[in-house]
């Protein structure tokens, strides 16, 4: 550290040793003058005795600064130097590492945030998630690793495995402070939430178990740091005042910790909600206390000297025993013996959740992961290309380099040096990419999906960020150097300085290994790329099955702004009805699910036709007003569309019927005619089949466009309801749009629009990370394939100057300009082909990890190979021919002459 | 040690401290004036030793160095290692005569 410290006083520490050895060379002459020599030879003898003052300061200053730190910060001077003496070498190299580790960077700081990052609360090693392992036999809200409220309140329990157990949902709510209601993103919480996790309270008091007794007990809303900083401008009393939820009025309790935002990363709440509370913030739902409904994740904290593994043993026995006895209770002891044969064998599983639980890291970070591990090739391409161009300059300075080692120094010392360079250059690069990084990021998050809740992803460089930049330009300086300098190390000095001025043959083999290396990655790349653009292009020609064009779907959820249901129906009849007769609406529909937004109802059906049958999965299930059809352009092939009779009730003259797509009538009757055949909801021997089918209609895209399933149809009307509006409009949409707000607006100006939006933008979000993976994967094949070109390139040209002689000498003995050509291509040809052969093994490698994100087309596609690699091999000899052109343009005289 | 020892009498500057080397082990033991230098600057870097300029006996400054207190420290710590390794070597020879 003292050494360090040196480094700044330097100078007055220079001054202080010479004072220093003059004082005693002074001294000592005047001693020897006193003694009787004359002063030339006292002065001689002084010096003489000091063994000379340069070799002294040599040694002091190796004691003020260790060695080689002291011979690294003056390569760094002389490669800097070095450097400004070539901007143009200095720029490319700086700029393609800059490139290289800017995208790594950025990359790095998404998976960290939603991969990586622990969550900031007490101990986030020891959280553990709870999940059910099997077929639960249950109503399902939510997306995954979803559990029963009993469940939880039964884990808590469980006292010699964990230090507390909760449960979380999350949830969107109508929230009113003071005037209009709003969308707000909120969790449903049980009372142990904040406890468990150690979150303090920033002003009041935070959710207790005293919050979790009988449904709709506790009427109280904890807020989030950052809501109550923006919507209530950190005022001071807010604990006590009163919100309303779902136009439920509920009391704020208290502030949470600034750094808390929730336990998802994509999904921060604005206030936290007692999961007793569910029935008011989900209008119509009231499974909590419903054993077969399941709707929370189940998080734990395990105790101190608990194992994830032994917690898991541990539990099983209980497991087991409540799903006995969950057989017995009255629901699930009339299903089939196989479904309970299932349900017997499901187990709990433990897993490590010190990040929390979050659907966007579930459906996102295998892509991340892809896109990382691309721009970990790029980066290691850019430094390929570096220390190429190194090997090029390299050549250029042997004479330098040669010199060097003739006066004396070693090539340890020379190897340092070349190392020097890379390392600064590097650096140069990691500061500038470091700079472009934030702005990646920010491209980047606009990818990801975005809905009511803001993520917590930031485009900030923090000290994680910083760290691993340092890293990465240091790893990537070396990876630069080693080969320039190891080359610098190997070569012979008395051959090199007898080397003619102008030939030097400085690393070509290398060199040539380095292009090898090159094209290998970029052919890795190149199909990655291909095979991304490949599945977004199926997907959009594919397309959801109906005509997106001049189709705007809209939303509202009257029940959570205080109407009932039946007025809801009322309101939302009222609302189809102004709409159908609006001039700009050419036809509209109303659906009980929203289409293409990652989610379907699910549901087995019973199918009763020549035999009884259940289906072998869930169908996917929605309630429709008749013309939904007709408004989404699919053809109904057979039989016909709902009309207004079906949505009565059975006793008012209504039917139950149902309609049901293609892909239904293929899986379960073979193709026959289904018509007559009748339908019921469920699986269990209780239940009643019904809803005659009829009609057919042809498949479209629920869940997303990837996905062609199984799908039926039942009517909106007594049984089912839908506020998720269809509306085919002429005209523009600018002019629809304004049309349906001004009609919702004359309907309930206080209503809020829960998403109004184009189908053609609703299938863009839902195909956004097959966008992201084409567009970024294109952009680096690209960039990759300009690296490798550039890099085949020089070598071409070099090895074309270092051989003008000979092939002067061919052209004189008769070879043909075409042979010439050859003879140079051949050299390329070998590095391209090279590059091939270790890429296909790769890319073979690598397919599992893009399987998942790949549509209709197989990792190991062999047209999207095959084209990759006729695009690299067209591209690269295009680039080995200029300089193989300007070979066999050589004049056998001049070549000659040229010596 | 010899010039940690040289410094526990009384601060000296470099000439004084060769000139007292010479001095007292003038047949026994040559040091040369070159290894003095760097050898006074790593004490210092130690922390053993500090420096500061001062008006010499001519008049003219001159780097005077004097023991630290982790200098006296280590002074006495190498004098106690010298006396056990010489105590042992005394021990071997006397042992041997006794034979």
């Amino acid at each position: 550290m003292k050494r360090m410290l040196n480094w700044f006083r330097l100078r007055k520490l220079e001054n202080d040793l010479d004072r220093e050895l003059a004082y005693h060379i002074d001294r000592r002459v005047a001693d020897l003058i006193h003694s009787g020599l004359p002063e030339p030879e006292a002065r001689r003898r002084a010096a003489l005795e000091l063994g000379g003052a340069t070799h002294v300061r040599e040694e002091v200053r190796d004691i003020w600064l260790t060695r080689w730190l002291r011979d690294f910060v003056y390569d760094l001077r002389f490669s800097a130097r070095s450097f400004l003496r070539s901007p143009s070498f200095t720029a490319t190299a700086v700029l393609s590492l800059a490139l290289g580790i800017g995208a790594t960077t950025a990359l790095y700081s998404l998976i960290d945030q939603v991969v990586l990052h622990a969550l900031p609360v007490d101990h986030p090693e020891r959280l553990v998630l709870i999940d059910w392992i099997g077929f639960q036999m249950a109503e399902t809200l939510g997306s995954d690793n979803l559990m029963s409220y009993p469940i939880c309140q039964d884990l808590q329990q469980q006292k010699q495995f964990f230090d507390g157990v909760f449960c979380r949902a999350a949830t969107t709510i109508n929230l009113s402070t003071d005037g209009d209601p709003r969308l707000t993103a909120a969790e449903l919480v049980s009372g142990t939430y904040f406890s468990v996790l150690g979150v303090n309270a920033a002003l009041g008091r935070l959710l207790t178990i005293d919050d979790d007794q009988a449904p709709g007990s506790s009427p109280v809303v904890v807020l989030s740091y950052d809501f109550w900083k923006n919507q209530f401008g950190s005022a001071q009393d807010i604990v006590g005042r009163k919100v309303l939820v779902n136009q439920h009025a509920m009391t704020v309790v208290g502030v949470a910790a600034p750094t808390f935002h929730g336990i998802d990363v994509g999904e921060v709440p604005s206030l936290w909600i007692p999961a007793v509370m569910s029935a008011q913030a989900i209008p119509g739902f009231n499974g909590m206390l419903d054993r077969r409904t399941r709707w929370v994740q189940i998080l734990g904290r395990l105790k101190q000297n608990v194992s994830l593994a032994q917690a898991q043993t541990g539990l099983q026995p209980w497991f087991k025993a409540m799903l006995d006895e969950d057989t017995r209770r009255t629901k699930v002891s009339r299903v089939s013996a196989e479904r309970r044969r299932q349900f017997l064998a499901s187990t709990l599983g433990l897993t490590a959740a010190p990040q929390g639980h979050s659907i966007l890291r579930h459906n996102f970070s295998r892509p991340l992961w892809v896109l990382f591990v691309a721009t970990a090739v790029l980066l290691v391409l850019a430094c390929l290309n570096v220390a190429g161009l190194f090997l090029a300059r390299g050549s250029a300075r042997h004479r330098e380099i040669s010199t060097r080692l003739a006066l004396g120094a070693s090539r340890g010392r020379i190897g340092r040096q070349l190392l020097a360079d890379s390392v600064l250059l590097a650096f140069a690069g990691g500061l500038l990419g470091l700079v472009m990084a934030p702005v990646a990021v920010r491209a980047l998050i606009a990818f990801l999906p975005r809905n009511t809740a803001a993520t917590d992803l930031e485009a900030n460089v923090d000290t994680r960020l910083l760290l691993f930049a340092f890293l990465v330009s240091l790893a990537t300086g070396f990876l630069a150097g080693c080969a320039p300098a190891l080359q610098a190390g190997r070569k012979s000095l008395d051959s090199s300085l007898r080397e003619r001025g102008g030939t030097p043959s400085g690393g070509l083999a290398l060199r040539r290994a380095i292009v090898t290396a090159q094209i290998a990655f970029t052919l890795i790349l190149v199909v990655a790329a291909g095979l991304f653009v490949r599945t977004l292009s199926g997907l959009l020609a594919k397309g959801p099955g109906f005509d997106t064009s001049s189709l705007i779907s809209f939303g509202i959820r009257p029940t959570r702004s205080g109407y009932s249901q039946s007025d809801a129906n009322r309101l939302i009849r009222q609302i189809h009805d102004e709409i159908r007769s609006s001039a700009s609406t050419q036809s509209s529909a109303i659906a009980n699910f929203q289409l293409l937004l990652g989610g379907a109802w699910n549901n087995p059906l019973t199918i009763q036709s020549t035999e009884r049958f259940t289906t072998d999965r869930d169908v996917h299930l929605n309630a429709v007003t008749p013309a939904f059809f007709a408004t989404l352009g699919t053809r109904i092939v057979g039989g016909r569309d709902f009309d207004q009779h079906d949505s009565l009730p059975v006793n008012e003259g209504g039917r139950r019927v149902v309609i049901v797509n293609e892909a239904f009538v293929k899986r379960y009757f073979g193709g026959r005619n289904p018509f007559g055949a009748h339908v019921g909801m469920g699986s269990g021997p209780n239940v009643k089949p019904d809803a005659e089918i009829i009609g057919v209609v042809q498949d479209i895209s629920y869940r997303s466009v990837r996905e062609r399933w199984e799908q039926a149809y039942f009517p909106i009307g007594a049984e089912y309801s839908g506020s998720n509006f269809y509306v085919k409009f002429r005209g523009t949409p600018e002019s629809a749009f304004r049309s349906i707000r001004a009609i919702l607006h004359n309907a309930d100006p206080a209503l809020p629009i829960t998403y109004f939006r184009t189908l053609d933008e609703q299938i863009d979000r839902s195909l956004n990370t097959e966008r992201m993976l084409a567009a970024l994967s294109t952009g680096f094949g690209t960039l990759a394939l300009v690296l490798s070109l550039v890099g085949l390139y020089g070598v071409m040209s070099f090895v074309v100057t270092q051989r003008t002689r000979e092939l002067g000498i061919r052209l004189a003995l008769g070879a043909t300009r075409l042979s010439t050509i050859w003879l140079v291509l051949g050299d390329a040809l070998v590095m391209i082909a090279g590059g091939t052969a270790i890429a296909l093994p790769c890319v073979w490698a690598l397919g599992r990890l893009v399987e998942s994100q790949l549509y209709d087309v197989k990792p190991t596609d062999p047209v999207t190979i095959l084209a990759a690699t006729l695009v690299l091999c067209s591209t690269a000899l295009g680039a080995a021919l200029i300089p193989a052109r300007r070979a066999s343009a050589v004049n056998p005289t001049d070549a000659l002459r040229f010596e | 040690m010899l010039i940690l020892q040289i410094l526990s009498l009384e601060p000296a500057h470099g000439y004084g401290i060769a000139q007292r080397l010479e001095q007292i082990s003038k047949s026994v033991v040559q040091v040369n004036q070159g290894s003095l230098y760097p050898a006074l600057h790593r004490l210092e870097q130690k922390g053993w030793l500090k420096a500061e300029w001062k008006q010499s006996e001519t008049g003219r400054e001159a780097k005077f160095y004097s023991l630290t207190r982790s200098g006296h420290k280590q002074l006495q710590v190498e004098k106690d290692s010298w006396a056990r390794l010489t105590g042992a070597v005394q021990l071997i020879f006397d042992e041997g005569t006794v034979q």
